[in-house]
């Protein structure tokens, strides 16, 4: 069995293969087995196929117990015979253990085989008597020497006769032994390795330490503790070490003096319950405390069915509108995708849940708080109320009469104090009346320059017109009326060829009064354009107004002696318009932001009505006169009650240019008419 | 006469307006001598806020305080408090850094706590004004009964348990008086809403999942609030506890309470509790429920058994289920209104047993608080699988091997949908392996919001059904009209549908045939009362009138509009806007929602 095997050459050559440790336990547990043969050879040979088996079995268990690096395979499989075995006669066992404790502890020495080999090893240093004392030299020296070297008597040894090869290899092959013999060369002889000489170069082969006993990490003992029993000194003990200590006693002192006062406290405080009726009688802490107004945070918002786990699937985006969030400016994105789940099982952990309760808080710290009112109203109440347009009945709804003839945009238009005239300047350089009821036109007259405005005197027996054209105005006579009246128009249209002359002491030296013989009227040069010109109530006085006229913007003219005096007050800003006061000696001028109101007799400025407007057009005051309405070129009315504020009672506004106004009565209610020549 | 320098106040002139009102917040810090994370928990605590000054006088990148809430906050007892503390954790320093372990582990153990009791009851004078602010409490404490703890982010072990001890008594009472009202599972959790002393709470909690703690979150100043919310729901338990004669910090049976049947402990224990107070004064003639049999087999705790051997002396005789009986008769007399009663009756006779996969905490709460009796699939539960009277099994699992066919297996939706619609739903939608009809938000009105889904619809007629009564349906014929409910039981579905869309078609009819009598009306008085107040028109023009006024109707309108717009002042424009903006994005909303139907139902009918 096995003997194959056993002729491997010498150990040297098992090492270096390295050879697989399977076989080299086999190896080995054949070779002690052998070995354990020699010892029990008085045993009885019927036993002795069955004692092999088991040997090898606890061999093989017992080398791995000592070198315990066997793979986890051999171990099951030896374990396995193992439990095989010792289920088998008792006595073999016992035999088992005896060899195992031989294996294990090399220091018995009743175990026979180790002392054998004791044996054999002492006595081999004994009996070969001639040792090699050459020293430690190379034996390359004595290569070609008959000697190897010498013995201690100074004798040469002499070398043995070699084998040849082939009877080596045949004595190997013989002796199954032959494996653990090494060749000394130094002495010169074979040398028989014992097991434990084996076992020694398996561990120091392993990196191990070579004996067993060596433990490599032992448990550490510090013998050098400073309660050891071995005073360093054989100095008697000092006294201090009988008397108690002082600073000691001081800090006992201490101590107890704190825990008599209780500083100190060595017992666990107790528990007390942490929650008690906080609420006890609700009506006893119902009283606010003196503090600031507590606004209580928001509520959050409550969902809606897109946040349901299994929302309808109309709430469920369609891809190409989710691809389409991407696009969104990142606060516009909607801050939540509705996702549809078909059980409850398949939801997942939402991965925001501690984020949003973050932010929540942050909102509830972090955030000004302002109580705001919320808007549940009804969007129609905020609309005005505006009385319907039939209430304002009447009004004109359909185009009664057309008065045509003129060629450009009429500019200006003014009724006769009758009522049965009405006079109209346009952009083509004419002025004409036409007759109210039928729209026949009664005159015309022909400037050649734009007419810029109209104006009847407002008395009915003096049918005179007064218009601007350009730097020129002229008062002119309709020829209306009958004889007595057309006299008394003639007489007072009448100038003198002198009045230059009086002009010259006269505040206002650039202006003349000229008669017109071509229109039948007075035409008075100014020297800047005039823009408008209005009547005063007694038809003898009125005035033009020239916004490039600086201090002279403001003239008044009167007619029956055929003066013109400046307004004698200074003018802030360009005047737009100006207009007499319907009852009283009050003058009202228009300036572009601002109207001025003057008295005339005492010569003060009464009040300064500011209109807030960007550029007034013109003024219009009603025939009571406590109510004055502003127009603007933005399109905005200003409405200003005299006897209030100077601020405006009223803002109208409106969509068109304002350019001329009118106050009217009718049926006891009065109205604006807005007119708008363009 | 020299103009004067726009800010100029003269020296002592005191200051006035924003300028003395408010300060910035690193002044309030200065004038609290404090630290700005002191501050920022004063402010939590305290439940101090920023204000909007109307003239930021330091600029607008500041936050502003009201001198006032700062001045409240320098007389803090709490802000003392958290002095002493922190003077106290440096004796501990000190001792630890001298080696002195005895003093650092003496002064440890009686480190100064603060106590929130007196900025709760500042905060919140009265009860009900606690339970107004109690949504946000409630949340947190719920979500926090869910977070793992962490040591890194200071997320202690002992803070979880607490959450989940105080979430699971809050529970308890409001399944105990059955003050749920609506519940709610999104994809962010499950919403519950209740209604305690008149006042609508609702809370969120997340699903029982693992929760990730992410990194960029101030764990801190969640935990400040949480500190405080945990007092306040603490305190808020205790008088609801007292309110129901049960004393507070419960006693739990820990053997239950390991089974994370935490609620079902509690519960059984104010059961228990409750029922022994009111049982005291007529102790002759009562009975041991069924309920404390079984906590007899099941507890082997001392407590619970010292408990329960109090109760068996008080409770002689046995008749079971004769005190549960007579105590929820008591209460129903005495103090329910009529929504807890409805709320009480629901699930009435039903016995629900809870699969193992479905969430058993959320049914567990949810059941009971409407009157049903629940088991589960684990140990401790009071009644096992094989129970015959057991009527619904809640179960969430593609298909169910084993049937009982005394009883019917349901998806756990079915119950939210039958709490919401506060009737017993038909359960065909709702079976095994089915996917369940859409589940809707029970916090939407439906009418306001312009949109009304199909199964809201469908709800609603179910719910007119088990009122018995008919609703009007328009556009079907009488039969159906005869019995509904046999129909609804059907296939509510498809005919809802239909009636849903003749019902759209008749309404919009409607709609536009009053619009057009009333823009009519106006028409009329505008363009004919004028004539017909002075002189009687005839008849004919009349007509006529009406005949003009509708071609240029459209026009009219758009005239009117436009003059009341002009004259409105411009404040007011802005908001009517504003309003109308709004309404503006809220069709939108709805029309995609209806687009976005009717794709789906194109889609549908292609494939069919």
């Amino acid at each position: 069995m096995g003997v194959g095997k056993d002729k491997k050459g010498s150990l040297q050559v098992n090492l270096g293969k390295q050879k697989s440790k399977n076989t080299i336990i086999k190896e080995e547990t054949i070779s002690s087995q052998s070995n354990k043969e020699k010892v029990n050879n008085s045993e009885e040979p019927e036993h002795h196929q069955e004692e092999e088996e088991e040997e090898i079995a606890s061999d093989s268990e017992s080398d791995y117990q000592e070198l315990s690096d066997y793979e986890d395979e051999d171990y099951e499989s030896s374990g396995g015979s193992e439990s095989g075995e010792s289920n088998s006669s008792g006595d073999e066992g016992s035999i088992d253990t005896d060899n195992d404790d031989g294996m294990d502890s090399e220091d018995q020495s009743n175990d026979s085989e180790s002392d054998k080999v004791a044996e054999e090893s002492d006595s081999s240093e004994d009996e070969v008597a001639p040792r090699n004392t050459i020293g430690d030299v190379p034996l390359k020296w004595y290569e070609d020497e008959k000697h190897i070297g010498y013995d201690i008597t100074g004798k040469k040894i002499t070398k043995k006769e070699r084998q040849d090869k082939l009877e080596s290899f045949l004595a190997s092959a013989d002796d199954s032994e032959n494996w653990r013999k090494i060749y000394d060369e130094y002495n010169d002889e074979v040398v028989e390795l014992t097991k434990e000489e084996i076992k020694v170069i398996r561990r120091l082969v392993k990196g191990k330490a070579p004996h067993l006993d060596f433990d490599p990490y032992p448990t550490y003992s510090d013998w050098f503790k400073w309660d050891a029993k071995h005073p360093l000194s054989n100095a008697p003990e000092p006294k201090r070490r009988f008397t108690p200590s002082k600073w000691e006693a001081k800090m006992v002192v201490k101590y107890v003096r704190a825990i008599r006062k209780g500083l100190l406290k060595f017992d666990k405080p107790k528990e007390e319950p942490r929650f008690h009726l906080l609420w006890g009688g609700d009506s006893g802490s119902a009283e606010k405390a003196a503090h600031l107004s507590y606004i209580p945070a928001p509520k959050p918002k409550l969902p809606g069915h897109e946040e349901s786990y299994n929302p309808s699937l109309e709430y469920i985006p369609t891809q190409e509108e989710i691809n389409s969030y991407q696009l969104m400016d990142e606060e516009d994105r909607p801050k939540f995708i509705p996702k549809r789940y078909t059980s409850l099982r398949s939801i997942p952990a939402y991965e925001n849940a501690v984020k949003d309760s973050f932010e929540r808080c942050l909102d509830l710290y972090l955030c000004p708080r302002v109580r705001k009112k919320r808007i549940n109203i009804d969007p129609k109440s905020l609309k005005p109320k505006l009385p319907s347009r039939k209430d304002l009945k009447p009004y004109p709804v359909t185009c009664y009469l057309e008065y045509k003839g003129h060629n450009g945009a009429v500019m200006s238009i003014s009724t006769e104090a009758s009522g049965q005239w009405i006079a109209s300047g346009s952009t083509d350089g004419t002025v004409r009346v036409w007759e109210v009821e039928t729209g026949r036109c009664l005159k015309i007259w022909e400037f050649g320059e734009a007419v810029q405005c109209v104006a009847w005197s407002p008395l009915h027996e003096l049918p005179i017109l007064a218009i601007s054209v350009g730097q020129d105005v002229f008062v002119l006579n309709t020829g209306l009326g009958n004889e007595v009246v057309q006299k008394k128009v003639k007489e007072l249209l009448h100038v003198e060829m002198s009045t230059p002359a009086d002009d010259s002491g006269n505040k206002s030296s650039s202006l003349s009064w000229v008669q017109d013989e071509k229109h039948e009227g007075i035409k008075l040069r100014h020297f800047r354009t005039v823009s408008a010109v209005e009547w005063h109530r007694k038809g003898d006085y009125f005035c033009t107004v020239m916004p490039a006229g600086e201090s002279k913007a403001v003239l008044i003219h009167q007619l029956s002696k055929k003066l013109t005096q400046r307004l004698p007050f200074k003018l802030h800003g360009l005047p737009v318009s100006s207009v007499f006061h319907p009852t009283r000696s009050v003058f009202f001028v228009a300036t572009k932001k601002n109207v001025r109101v003057y008295d005339l007799l005492k010569h003060k400025l009464i009040k300064k009505l500011e209109t807030g407007l960007r550029e007034v057009s013109s003024i219009a005051v009603h025939p009571a006169g406590d109510n004055v309405i502003v127009g603007s070129k933005e399109g905005k009315l200003c409405w200003f009650d005299m006897d209030l504020s100077s601020k405006p009672y009223k803002i109208l506004k409106y969509v068109i240019f304002l350019k001329f106004l009118n106050f009217q009565i009718l049926l006891d209610q009065y109205y604006f008419s807005l007119i708008n020549f363009l | 006469m020299t103009r004067k320098i726009k800010h100029y106040r003269p020296p002592g002139k005191k200051k006035e307006g924003n300028a003395a009102r408010f300060i910035t917040r690193s002044q309030a810090v200065k004038q609290l001598q404090c630290s700005l994370t002191l501050f920022r928990k004063l402010c939590i605590l305290k439940g101090i806020f920023p204000r909007e000054p109307k003239k930021k006088v330091k600029g607008n990148h500041h936050t502003y305080y009201h001198v006032k809430d700062i001045a409240y906050l320098q007389h803090e007892p709490l802000l003392e408090k958290f002095r002493e503390i922190r003077a106290y954790q440096r004796k501990i320093k000190k001792a630890l850094a001298k080696k002195d372990n005895d003093q650092a582990i003496r002064l440890q153990t009686r480190q100064p706590a603060p106590s929130y009791d007196g900025a709760i009851l500042q905060r919140y004078p009265k009860f009900v004004d606690a339970l107004r602010d109690l949504d946000d409490c409630l949340t947190m404490v719920h979500l926090f009964a869910v977070l793992p703890a962490s040591e890194r982010l200071k997320i202690e072990v002992e803070c979880i348990h607490n959450c989940r001890r105080l979430s699971h008594e809050w529970q308890a009472y409001i399944v105990r008086t059955h003050k749920l009202r609506k519940v709610f599972v999104s994809v962010k959790g499950i919403y519950y809403q209740a209604e305690v002393e008149g006042q609508k709470i609702t809370w969120l909690t997340p699903h029982a999942m693992q929760q990730v703690l992410p990194d960029d979150v101030n764990y801190s100043v969640m935990l400040t609030f949480l500190e405080l919310y945990q007092n306040l729901l603490g305190f808020v338990n205790f008088r609801l506890y007292h309110l129901i004669n049960v004393e507070y910090p419960p006693i739990l049976d820990p053997q239950l309470e390991a089974l994370a049947a935490g609620l079902y402990a509690l519960s059984r224990y104010i059961d228990a509790r409750s029922s022994m107070s009111v049982e005291e004064p007529k102790a002759s003639s009562s009975s041991l429920p069924d309920q404390f049999r079984s906590q007899v087999e099941v507890t082997e705790n001392e407590e619970s058994e010292i408990r329960l051997a109090q109760l068996q002396h008080q409770l002689p005789t046995n008749e079971p289920g004769a005190l549960m009986h007579l105590v929820q008769d008591a209460e129903g007399e005495d103090e329910d209104d009529e929504d807890t009663k409805e709320c009480k009756k629901l699930f009435r006779n039903m016995k629900f047993f809870l699969s193992r996969e479905v969430p058993r905490e959320s049914l567990l709460f949810v059941i009971p608080a409407f009157g049903g009796v629940v088991s589960w699939d684990g140990d401790g539960a009071p009644f096992k699988e094989a129970e015959q009277s057991i009527t619904h099994q809640i179960v969430d699992r593609p298909t169910q091997g084993h049937k009982y066919l005394s009883r019917e297996y349901v998806q756990p939706q079915w119950i939210y949908d039958c709490i919401n619609a506060r009737i017993i739903l038909p359960t065909e939608a709702y079976l095994v392996g089915r996917i369940p009809p859409p589940h809707l938000s029970p916090f939407v009105d439906n009418e306001v919001e312009g949109y009304v889904p199909d199964y809201a619809e469908t709800i609603k007629r179910l719910q007119a059904a088990a009122r018995n009564e008919v609703l009007p349906i328009l556009g079907v014929g009488k039969e159906d009209l005869d019995d509904p409910q046999n129909l609804l039981v059907e296939g509510y579905i498809s005919r809802t549908e239909a009636i849903e869309a003749a019902e759209r078609k008749q309404k919009m009819e409607d709609l536009e045939k009053q619009h057009h009598e009333e823009l009519k009306m106006e028409l009329q008085n505008l363009h004919s009362s004028p004539v017909s107040k002075k002189i009687k028109k005839s008849p004919v023009k009349d007509t006529e009138s009406k005949e003009e006024s509708r071609t240029d109707l459209q026009q009219f309108i758009e005239d009117n509009e436009r003059r009341e717009t002009l004259l409105m002042p411009r404040k007011k424009r802005g908001l009517y806007e504003a309003i109308k903006k709004n309404k503006e994005r809220k069709n939108a909303h709805v029309n995609k929602l209806k687009e976005r139907k009717k794709a789906i139902e194109a889609r549908k009918s292609d494939k069919n």
